[in-house]
């Protein structure tokens, strides 16, 4: 699913406060993060480094974004470049196009959306085949059909479910607290108790026939994780 | 008058237009008519007279009546018969009258001849009395006649009066002439009165058609729509004028409407900065950071200082909009000296490694609001402080001038390139400068310090060398 090397971003943005939820929320999600401050620093980080993709702000102290987007193009570089910018007409949007960005955002966005961009310009670029299928051991999840299978034989799971799943798929040995679960699976507006976690996860250990030790462990007063069979022993 | 009140302006004009139009036609026309009419019968009858006097005078001398003495015997019926078939013709006939008032001869004879009227009473007493020109219109069996008296008497110097002759004429050709006459008068003032209503509207619809433009502009302005323009056909009528100045009101309207626009976009574009720092952070959070403390407590860091951007950009905001209103200066008496030595305290607190130093002038009192002052002052300073290096001087002083006290922050920090420096007190503008300390403003400072110098009747510029320092000025008032 990943290359063993984590996926490099560039975040060139002058915002200290973008700058931090952005580097915190990306590092979390598993990608490494070089945040730079100003255009020319920018530059030469993207000179230095290899990185897989930049988030570029329109407006930076020195050089705008645009110059910059035009500078790396004018370069022979096909890097995926996301662009943010604040401003909503088409001419700014035309603008960023032009001078050689991929996408384009416009603050205030939400992160969900930034992911899945990031993920859209990343699979473009042929920087990750994204298998639609993840597969731990005899468990097999397809994102595209939503089906889910353990040992070849199929198992019936809500959206609830399914989404569980997926994120203890995606990140196996991280520990989630219910609070986390709740907001990730059920939105982030969702009114009710952490209770109604644990019920899913125990719908969900049963119709995966998941017996201790469990595949989704319970980790006391915390939360839940995710641990492939080959570990569990 | 309802009716009146609900025609357009332009029914209205063409209306008035037409009545004064018919009856300064029918004016001229009854009174040229008249006029005809008179000068007919004044011709007649001094036609008619001219005709009657030589045969009057033989008449005298054939008869003996021309002595003074002879007229004192009555006319005889016989001598005057002679003079009324003399005066008697196919269209005038001619009676005499003595001086009792009998009619004692009628020169009618022949059956064409016309019939003379009977005298009237009043009239012939003013005949008998001795006046010469008594005409008067009559009737004969319905018709028109026209009746001259002519007073008879021995020679025309004579005062004695002996007899009238009473002459008579049918007016029925000049009748028929006149109804002629009458007849083109009234088909002419038709066929002017109706030329004159067709030009007469048309021309106020060529006057009134940039009044119909200006409608339309009008209407469309209220639907929102500022771009249309009315066209002007005529410059220099009152109505064009009128034109012409309402294009110049709708380019300030719209001007001051970008304006405005533009500076909600500013201000909307403002809060975005702030509010997608805050979206994401809470976003990142919610997603997972959570149950990381270290996370949350940098995210939270930075979540606080993007809501304090968010109430100092509000604060600001309403204390523009609350400038616009001079009723919110509270302005008092202040003395300068003691003003500054104040304020200088403040403001060493806040320099931190540069040096702010007063540079008192001439003391002097001034009306100003305490508050509003220390506000501009303040931002000044934090303007000079953000864009200036550690150790450089920032100077505050002033000079008084004749009628105002002109106050100036100095400071020596990297200035303000000269393509900036004409949009620096345009709200939300911000040049490209990088902060030296301290944290980015927001661009409404010096536009906030221009309004409440403004609000004291007083003025602000500012100069500036890149690399030197910048220098703002302001003006208040003395008291």
């Amino acid at each position: 699913m990943k290359n063993d090397d984590k996926i490099k971003i560039l975040v060139i943005e002058d915002d200290p406060v973008i700058t931090e939820f952005l580097s915190t929320g990306l590092k979390y999600e598993g990608y490494e993060v070089l945040p730079r401050i100003t255009g020319k620093s920018g530059l030469d980080a993207w000179q230095q480094i290899r990185v897989d993709l930049i988030i570029l702000d329109v407006m930076l102290p020195d050089i705008d974004g645009f110059e910059v987007c035009r500078y790396i193009r004018d370069h022979g570089s096909e890097l995926p470049i996301l662009m943010l910018t604040v401003r909503k007409e088409v001419s700014d949007r035309v603008k960023g196009l032009d001078s050689g960005a991929d996408d384009y955002l416009t603050k205030p966005f939400s992160f969900e959306e930034l992911l899945a961009r990031i993920r859209a310009l990343l699979r473009r670029g042929g920087k990750v085949t994204e298998n639609s299928r993840l597969r731990v051991e005899n468990l097999e999840l397809d994102l595209e059909t939503r089906e889910v299978s353990r040992s070849g034989e199929r198992v019936a799971l809500t959206p609830t479910e399914f989404g569980l799943l997926e994120l203890f798929m995606r990140y196996p040995h991280r520990v989630f607290t219910r609070e986390t679960l709740l907001n990730r699976v059920l939105g982030y507006d969702f009114d009710g108790g952490t209770n109604i976690v644990d019920v899913h996860i125990s719908h969900l250990r049963n119709k995966l026939g998941d017996r201790p030790p469990h595949l989704i462990r319970t980790i006391y007063a915390v939360g839940y994780a995710f641990y492939p069979e080959e570990t569990s022993g | 008058m309802r009716f009146w009140e609900k025609l357009s302006l332009r029914a209205r004009l063409g209306l008035l237009y037409a009545a004064l139009l018919a009856i300064s036609v029918v004016v001229v026309g009854g009174y040229s008519y008249w006029n005809i009419w008179q000068l007919f019968i004044r011709n007649k009858s001094c036609h008619i007279r001219a005709r009657a006097k030589p045969v009057i005078e033989h008449w005298l001398r054939d008869n003996g009546l021309a002595k003074a003495d002879s007229s004192l015997s009555p006319l005889k019926s016989q001598t005057a018969l002679l003079l009324a078939r003399d005066l008697t013709s196919r269209d005038t006939v001619a009676i005499i009258v003595n001086r009792k008032g009998d009619i004692i001869a009628n020169g009618k004879r022949l059956p064409e001849e016309p019939v003379a009227p009977a005298p009237d009473e009043q009239y012939l007493r003013r005949a008998l009395s001795g006046e010469n020109e008594v005409t008067y219109r009559g009737q004969v069996k319905g018709k028109p006649v026209l009746v001259m008296l002519i007073p008879l008497r021995p020679h025309p110097a004579s005062a004695r009066v002996f007899g009238v002759v009473q002459m008579s004429t049918t007016l029925a050709d000049i009748k028929a002439i006149l109804f002629r006459h009458g007849a083109m008068l009234v088909s002419l003032m038709a066929i002017i009165l109706i030329l004159g209503i067709t030009t007469g509207f048309w021309l106020i619809g060529i006057s009134l058609r940039d009044l119909q433009g200006l409608l339309a502009s009008c209407n469309q302005i209220s639907r929102g729509n500022f771009s249309k323009v009315v066209s002007v056909k005529n410059r220099h009528d009152e109505i064009g004028q009128l034109a012409l100045s309402f294009n110049h009101m709708l380019e300030k309207l719209e001007a001051a409407f970008a304006s405005q626009r533009r500076f909600v976009a500013n201000a909307a574009h403002e809060l975005m900065t702030p509010l997608t720092g805050l979206r994401g952070s809470l976003e990142v959070l919610l997603r997972g950071a959570q149950d990381d403390p270290a996370a949350i407590a940098r995210l939270s860091r930075g979540m606080y200082k993007e809501v304090n951007r968010l109430i100092r950009l509000c604060e600001q905001l309403l204390g523009l909009s609350r400038l616009e209103n001079t009723v919110n200066v509270c302005k008092q008496p202040l003395v300068l000296s003691e003003f500054f030595d104040d304020f200088i305290a403040r403001a060493r607190l806040l320099a931190g490694e540069r040096s702010v130093v007063l540079q008192p002038g001439v003391d002097a009192r001034i009306s100003a609001d305490p508050d509003l002052l220390q506000q501009v002052l303040l931002n000044l300073l934090s303007n000079a402080l953000r864009y200036s290096a550690t150790e450089t001087l920032i100077v505050i002083s002033w000079k008084l001038l004749p009628q105002e006290v002109e106050i100036r922050v100095s400071d020596q920090g990297q200035g303000i390139d000269a393509e900036i420096l004409p949009h620096i007190f345009e709200p939300f503008y911000q040049g490209k400068s990088v902060v030296v300390s301290g944290e980015k403003g927001i661009g409404l400072g010096l536009s906030l310090a221009k309004a409440m110098v403004e609000a004291h009747q007083g003025t602000i510029r500012i100069t500036s060398e890149p690399g030197e320092g910048t220098t703002v000025y302001f003006t208040l008032p003395l008291q």
